[in-house]
């Protein structure tokens, strides 16, 4: 047990869907800033974890405390508020918006109140949420798809696009579903590089992930999952050593091995 | 101004107000096949006010909005726990159990329709189009426009967003229903007449199908709707009927090649850039 | 009395049974709600009237009005159904009610607005059970509707074409992996809604001897209400549903006037909505997204 408060901590949190157990008795902490991966072979869990910690279901058992403050039966709405953001698995643009709204819409997080709901965002060009969208696009290299429509754009710009929607609501903690799943390795990098300069900014970053090589280079630390459970809990250099994460992905890959090799 | 072109105008401004009432509920999702029933609370009420109480006919069409307005709070409780199809029909019962209530209510005419004494004429009423587009269109460039517009394209999206949902969705039905009751009462004053059977379910569909013929992407394809349908017989002078078969005909075409309606955001930067030459990408 | 009342009301649900069973069905199979079921209504309805006032036989006019609604069915399919594949969801249901207004606007330019009655070739018989009048053609009517559903639920379980449409309701992709030739079968379903709901419109005709342009929007919208009654997707819950709505409608008639019965089909609509909008049973079409 750190010194520091955990900015995000789950106790023991249980979920059932039907008859069958999907997450069980999980839990971990994660310090302020940290960059911790959560990783698992396929089933595991780690979006049905993240769905939980967000809010999209309830639990069934157990709490999850975000810096300290019990968010368990808190709508999730208002987990965003608090200063939870994500980015999902499967692309979750919004379809009938320009790339520019669709980041814009996170900004509502930060005032959320009748006021913030008024804001002339669209009234006048250039207004002040306007600029600040835009140049949230900018640093990430993503401004000329500000007008765009988002079905059409590539599968890497759209992943991008959501990481920048999901930092406009200034969160403290960023939850990324598989931020580099379907990312070339040139994307990759530039996904990283992102990320680095977010982590330096202050902002504790949970990543669920298969890429091993990325996970290596770039987080602290790895919580394991399988069946719903934490397995193992350790800094990414022993991860690859440990004989229950082996027994994890049992004959499903060797990236673990070779990582680590 | 001739009374033939005044009339043509006032049906225009009218269709205008009612296009708005259902473009709003359509951006957050919800296509409300009961407006002709929230139009018919707004022109029973005012008319009533006004008949029996003596009211001014302003004042009375705006205490009918508010009144509406509240049936429609209420009524969105219920009716927006039902999504889509079932909330389509939700809305569709809804107006079909207003228009039979006020059918059995003989202190304002029953079944044999509602002599309207107080008169509201066609300044009033192009103001009152005026307004509320102005109104509809500020809201619809603040939050509120992308916010439901969120809603409506992914709930669970803009939920873990920050967005409320349900208030969203409320806000949307409530000021839906409140314009299409001032619609009502604009109606109900100017034709001096109003009966029962007038606010049926054709007359709902008529009104969303317009909507949508203009496209509801941008705040201006409502207007290009209403144009469109009030405009339809006096380009065509046939007969009622044929103007109603080839508004059909207009759907269906559009249905099938344009179904995002006709004025789209792309149309609109289209228009923009041929106004003024291609803009430097500013950085 | 309630006897009576009790009768009449399951003759007239027959006839919203049959538009229920049209509704529920392209409800289940295609997830799609036809608005253009009461416009079918309608015409076979008028047309019915409109030969039997130009002489023709009944013999040839009931056919003729059903292959009528098959056809006008299958226009509804040519363009309503490619636009269901990958367009927004609402397309179909905003094109069926522009073919609503397309018929019911077409009646009106031939026929005028003024409701019509129907001179019946035969004359009308009524058995009496105890103090029960049953009219005869009423209860060929029930029969009728009862049979051709009985029918229908016989096509969807033992034939290839009914299987094919089990499938696509339970799940339009897999079943077109699997084989099934959605192109083929869909029409199915249109052909099958149109001849239903055109019987149901002849069949009114004929038992209450009155057609007018309409009739769609107050006579088959009601079927909705039973459709939704009965659980969407469900045949046999549209027979009950249709059945129950008939009931109701006329006891309400007897019991608080005809004008009120809007505030009971429309009011129990909005409360099964509310309440329990899977409806009384649940579906036999299966509950798959398309």
């Amino acid at each position: 047990m750190s010194a520091a408060r955990p900015i995000l901590a789950l106790e023991a949190v249980s979920k059932r869907f039907g008859g069958l157990s999907v997450i069980q008795e999980l839990s971990f902490e994660v310090l302020p800033g940290e960059r911790v991966a959560l990783i698992g072979p396929n089933g595991a869990g780690k979006t049905t974890a993240f769905n939980l910690i967000t809010g999209v279901y309830p639990v069934d058992a157990g709490r999850i405390l975000l810096d300290g403050q019990d968010i368990t039966r808190l709508p999730a709405r208002k987990r965003i508020r608090a200063g939870l953001a994500r980015t999902f698995q499967n692309i979750r643009l919004l379809q009938h918006l320009t790339v520019l709204e669709n980041v814009m819409v996170a900004q509502y997080a930060r005032h959320p109140s009748l006021a913030g709901m008024l804001q002339p965002v669209n009234l006048r060009r250039g207004n002040r949420w306007q600029r600040e969208a835009r140049e949230a696009l900018a640093e990430a290299g993503l401004v000329q798809y500000a007008e765009e429509a988002t079905g059409s754009l590539p599968y890497g710009i759209q992943k991008r696009i959501e990481l920048v929607r999901a930092l406009l609501a200034r969160p403290q903690v960023l939850l990324l579903d598989e931020p580099a799943a379907g990312l070339n390795p040139a994307e990759t990098e530039a996904l990283a590089a992102q990320l680095a300069a977010i982590s330096g900014s202050g902002v504790t970053l949970l990543v669920v992930e298969h890429d091993m090589h990325f996970i290596g280079a770039f987080c602290r630390r790895v919580v394991v999952l399988n069946f719903g459970c934490k397995i193992a809990e350790c800094d990414c250099d022993a991860v690859g050593d440990d004989p229950r994460v082996r027994e994890a992905y049992l004959g499903a890959d060797t990236e673990l091995a070779a990582a680590h090799a | 101004m001739s009374g033939y072109l005044e009339g043509v105008l006032v049906l225009l401004a009218i269709n205008v107000v009612l296009a708005y009432a259902a473009f709003l509920p359509i951006v957050a999702g919800q296509l409300n096949l009961g407006v002709a029933g929230f139009m018919a609370t707004g022109a029973y009420v005012s008319a009533y006010l006004t008949n029996a109480h003596g009211w001014l006919p302003v004042p009375a069409a705006l205490a009918a909005t508010v009144l509406t307005a509240a049936l429609g709070l209420v009524v969105a409780f219920p009716i927006l726990r039902t999504r889509g199809i079932y909330l389509a029909l939700a809305t569709f019962a809804f107006g079909q159990v207003v228009v039979a209530i006020i059918l059995n209510l003989n202190v304002v005419g029953g079944a044999s329709g509602y002599p309207v004494r107080a008169y509201i004429g066609f300044p009033v009423i192009a103001a009152a189009a005026v307004l509320v587009f102005a109104a509809i269109y500020c809201l619809f460039h603040t939050r509120f426009g992308i916010s439901v517009t969120a809603v409506s394209d992914d709930e669970l999206v803009a939920d873990q967003m920050g967005l409320s949902v349900r208030w969203l969705q409320t806000a949307a039905f409530t000021i839906g229903s409140a314009v299409a009751g001032l619609a009502g009462a604009l109606h109900a004053h100017h034709f001096s007449y109003i009966e029962a059977q007038y606010f049926n379910v054709l007359l709902s569909i008529y009104i969303v199908l317009y909507v949508l013929l203009g496209g509801t992407q941008t705040i201006y394809g409502p207007l290009l709707g209403a144009a469109v349908f009030t405009l339809l017989p006096e380009v065509l002078r046939g007969s009622a009927q044929w103007r109603y078969v080839i508004f059909a005909g207009l759907i269906l075409a559009l249905m099938t090649w344009r179904p995002q309606g006709v004025v789209t955001r792309s149309l609109l930067r289209r228009l923009f850039e041929w106004r003024r030459p291609p803009a430097v990408e500013a950085t | 009395m309630l006897a009576q009342q009790l009768v009449n009301g399951l003759m007239l649900g027959s006839v919203y049974a049959l538009v229920a069973v049209a509704f529920t069905f392209t409800m289940g199979v295609l997830k799609f709600l036809n608005f253009s079921i009461p416009g079918i209504f309608m015409v076979a309805g008028m047309v019915t009237w409109a030969m039997l006032k130009g002489g023709i036989s009944l013999l040839l006019a009931v056919p003729a009005a059903l292959a009528l609604g098959a056809v006008l069915s299958y226009a509804v399919e040519r363009l309503t159904y490619p636009q269901m594949r990958g367009g927004d969801h609402f397309i179909p249901l905003v094109s069926s009610m522009a073919f609503l207004i397309l018929f019911e606007n077409l009646v009106l330019v031939a026929w005028g607005s003024d409701q019509q009655r129907l001179a019946l070739p035969f004359q009308s018989v009524s058995a009496r059970v105890g103090d029960i009048v049953i009219g005869v053609p009423q209860l060929i009517g029930l029969v009728i509707a009862v049979g051709v559903v009985w029918l229908l639920d016989l096509v969807l379980k033992r034939t290839r074409v009914g299987r094919g449409l089990r499938s696509i309701a339970e799940d339009a992709e897999t079943a077109t992996i699997l084989g099934v030739s959605v192109g083929r079968v869909v029409p199915v379903v249109f052909l099958i809604g149109g001849v239903f709901t055109a019987l149901a419109g002849v069949l009114f005709a004929l038992n209450y001897q009155q057609a007018s342009p309409f009739m769609g929007e107050e006579v088959a919208l009601k079927g909705i209400s039973a459709m939704v009654l009965g659980g969407m997707g469900n045949i046999w819950g549209a027979i009950l549903g249709g059945l129950v709505i008939g009931v109701v409608e006329t006891a309400a008639i007897h019991w608080f006037g005809a004008r009120t019965v809007d505030i009971w089909v429309y009011g129990l609509l909005l409360a099964i909505l509310f309440v329990r909008p899977t409806g009384l049973l649940t579906s036999s079409l299966g509950s798959g997204r398309a």
